[in-house]
């Protein structure tokens, strides 16, 4: 019997080892009865066996030389060499962002930036034939690469300097950049022009899916809204509008943009196959964040509208600074991933004649007698490539929502 | 003095009632849930709202700044009457604040921008004017060193601190509170009437009150007002209501909860 006195709180003791490290993980998830102790025996020989010879396959008999023979081709597929400076420059002008991003957030930003540089190095110095096969890479075309870290470093530079690093700055620079780069390589009045038809590479994967989230994400917040409308026209319409773009396959969309595109525009408007394949893909993806946005809207607590009406606010200034920014948070991995599958689905556009990584590769693999056995290498390095674009957006969401969840029950 | 105002309460309104209801109605579908409600505040009243839940006594403070839209009778705050007309409703709701039970801090604000948004967005206070104000509040509801947290960071009690700043933030003429109290831990619950309190006996504005706290209610209501089935049965000043209420329904409640 402990008295008032004499009482002491019960002293806080370790858990059985047992129970914690690895011994206790693998005892609660791979033994845990004894038919999952059966699946673990038989399935990780298996898996071990199969993941072993892939690798000796990789790094053995695999030839590589498809990939480091082509890398023009790769990266702006059939954009005409002798304007290769033209995206080259707006790769420096990209570099200049994430330099900027670095400074200003440190953090996931910097490592990502620390990543791109290593990358960009590596391109820059790897001797392999950037822009001719079996020609050495043009001395010109390295310095370009290697002036990304130039860029790179004056991007880091804006970011430190107090003046100029505000976000308002970062994204109005980020769109202007992405619009100058976008005149670049059409070619501005003066220049020769090079119509988006000619794009390709990974290039054209990034620029349709950059566009793409650019233009979604807004249309996606207004399809929301409207969703939700006390106005039956416009509530109507997007319903509409949703579930029409939902419902349908994106391949058969992508088709159907090449008749009735034009349909939307004045007759004689001059949309290229690119242009209308942009606008498919971004009403697609906007059909989808709308409805994962809706989802975070509809999951607010009603108390919070209500509260910001009883302060006073007006009905759009409780949308915008209450109820979208929570919402919005709580969503970000559901958008993330619908932007993830954009990217991904990028390379759908094969469909209307564009050559995008995966399609220039399989291109070369089929006109080229010397590379007809090297499918596998390039379906590898297409997958890397767009593995290491999807993981680098699920690394920053996953910091986001970390950042973002700061006071958050 | 209470019990003038309680005269007062049973007769015609007077042109210093802020808040003046005739027989006002509200259905939620079939159900009705407000059956003629006629009553009215006077400026710089503490009125505190009691009754069984489902007895419409929330419904009707949250027609008070049309949370909530009647649809039969008249609502007249600080002189304008409530009608769909959003000028109006606007207009009243910037001097009404409102406190409640769920506290509906913005979770994705600090607590300085929590108090400072309605006075800069509605008001177009300046942000350093709007944020001294916001200590001052702070200050005056005894949590000045958290003006930089999250809601989230907070316990209850503190929450509701910071809520009922937010609200006194606009300067409103009147302060509904539904229910303030209610999802608080005991121990938190004192630290928020101690606040309400204040407010009461500083006289500056009027204050409808839904609350069982009938401590509470015994030493700052100038009325209580009890409701049952979507209508008033009772109204009189915090002595007679306890020791000599004029209805048995009032006796009964009272033993449920005391």
């Amino acid at each position: 019997m402990a008295t008032a006195d004499t009482w002491q709180p019960a002293p806080s003791m370790p858990p059985p080892r047992t129970e914690t490290g690895w011994i206790g993980w693998a005892r609660a998830n791979l033994f845990g009865n004894w038919l999952s102790g059966l699946v673990t025996v038989v399935t990780v020989p298996l898996i071990l066996w199969a993941v072993w010879r892939m690798v000796s396959w990789v790094i053995g008999p695999a030839d590589w030389t498809l990939i480091a023979s082509r890398p023009q081709q790769f990266l702006i597929g059939l954009y005409p060499t002798e304007y290769a400076w033209r995206p080259l420059t707006g790769w420096l002008l990209v570099s200049i962002l994430f330099g900027m991003a670095a400074a200003m957030w440190g953090g996931a930003a910097r490592r990502i930036a620390l990543g791109y540089g290593i990358i960009t190095v590596l391109l820059g110095v790897l001797p392999y034939g950037l822009f001719h096969e079996g020609v050495v890479m043009p001395w010109w075309v390295r310095a370009f690469i290697l002036g990304n870290l130039l860029t790179l470093a004056l991007g880091y530079g804006l970011g430190s300097n107090p003046k100029t690093a505000k976000p308002r700055t970062f994204v109005l620079g980020g769109v202007g950049i992405y619009v100058l780069l976008l005149l670049i390589l059409i070619g501005i009045p003066g220049m020769e022009e090079v119509a988006p038809r000619k794009w390709g590479g990974l290039m054209l994967n990034l620029i349709l899916a950059v566009s793409g989230i650019f233009f979604a994400f807004p249309i996606g917040v207004l399809l929301a809204l409207g969703r939700r409308s006390n106005l039956p026209v416009v509530k109507v319409l997007c319903v509409v509008f949703i579930e029409v773009f939902r419902g349908v396959p994106l391949i058969t969309l992508l088709f159907m943009s090449q008749v009735l595109v034009p349909l939307a525009l004045p007759a004689n408007f001059p949309v290229d196959s690119v242009t209308r394949a942009a606008i498919v893909i971004t009403l697609f993806s906007a059909a989808y964040t709308a409805e994962n946005i809706r989802g975070g809207l509809q999951g607010l607590h009603p108390g919070q509208a209500e509260a910001a009406r009883a302060l006073g606010l007006p009905g759009w200034q409780v949308t915008m600074l209450i109820q979208l920014p929570q919402a919005i948070r709580n969503v970000i991995p559901a958008i993330v991933g619908q932007f993830i599958a954009l990217f991904k689905d990028t390379s759908l556009v094969y469909i209307v004649g564009m050559l995008d990584i995966l399609e220039m590769g399989r291109s070369i693999v089929q006109g080229n007698v010397q590379f007809a056995d090297n499918a596998r290498e390039l379906f590898i390095f297409v997958a890397a490539v767009f593995w290491v674009f999807t993981y680098t957006m699920s690394f920053v969401s996953r910091r986001v929502e970390r950042h973002l969840g700061v006071g958050q029950r | 003095m209470a019990a003038e105002v309680a005269v007062a309460a049973d007769q015609a309104p007077v042109a210093d009632d802020i808040i003046v209801a005739r027989d006002v109605h509200k259905w939620f579908g079939d159900f009705h849930a407000l059956r003629g409600v006629t009553t009215t505040v006077g400026r710089g009243e503490v009125v505190v709202v009691i009754g069984p839940s489902g007895s419409g006594k929330s419904t009707f403070i949250r027609t008070i700044n049309r949370l909530e839209q009647h649809q039969r009778g008249d609502i007249i705050v600080d002189g304008v009457e409530m009608t769909d007309d959003v000028r109006n409703i606007d207009a009243i709701r910037r001097e009404v604040g409102m406190v409640f039970q769920s506290f509906n801090l913005f979770p994705h604000l600090t607590v300085m921008r929590n108090i400072t948004l309605a006075p800069m967005k509605v008001r177009k206070t300046p942000m350093d004017e709007a944020e001294a104000s916001a200590l001052e509040l702070l200050e005056r509801v005894g949590i000045p060193e958290q003006a930089d947290k999250y809601p989230g960071e907070l316990s209850g009690g503190q929450q509701q601190r910071v809520a009922i700043a937010r609200a006194l933030a606009m300067q409103p003429k009147i302060m509904l509170f539904d229910e303030p109290t209610s999802a608080l831990d005991p121990e938190m619950i004192k630290e928020v009437l101690e606040v309400m309190k204040e407010l009461a006996a500083s006289h500056q504005m009027t204050i409808v009150a839904i609350t069982h706290e009938l401590g509470f209610a015994r030493e700052v209501a100038d009325r209580i007002v009890m409701f049952d089935e979507g209508q008033i049965v009772e109204d009189l000043p915090p002595a007679e209501f306890f020791n000599n209420p004029r209805h048995e329904r009032v006796r009964r409640f009272l033993s449920q909860i005391l």
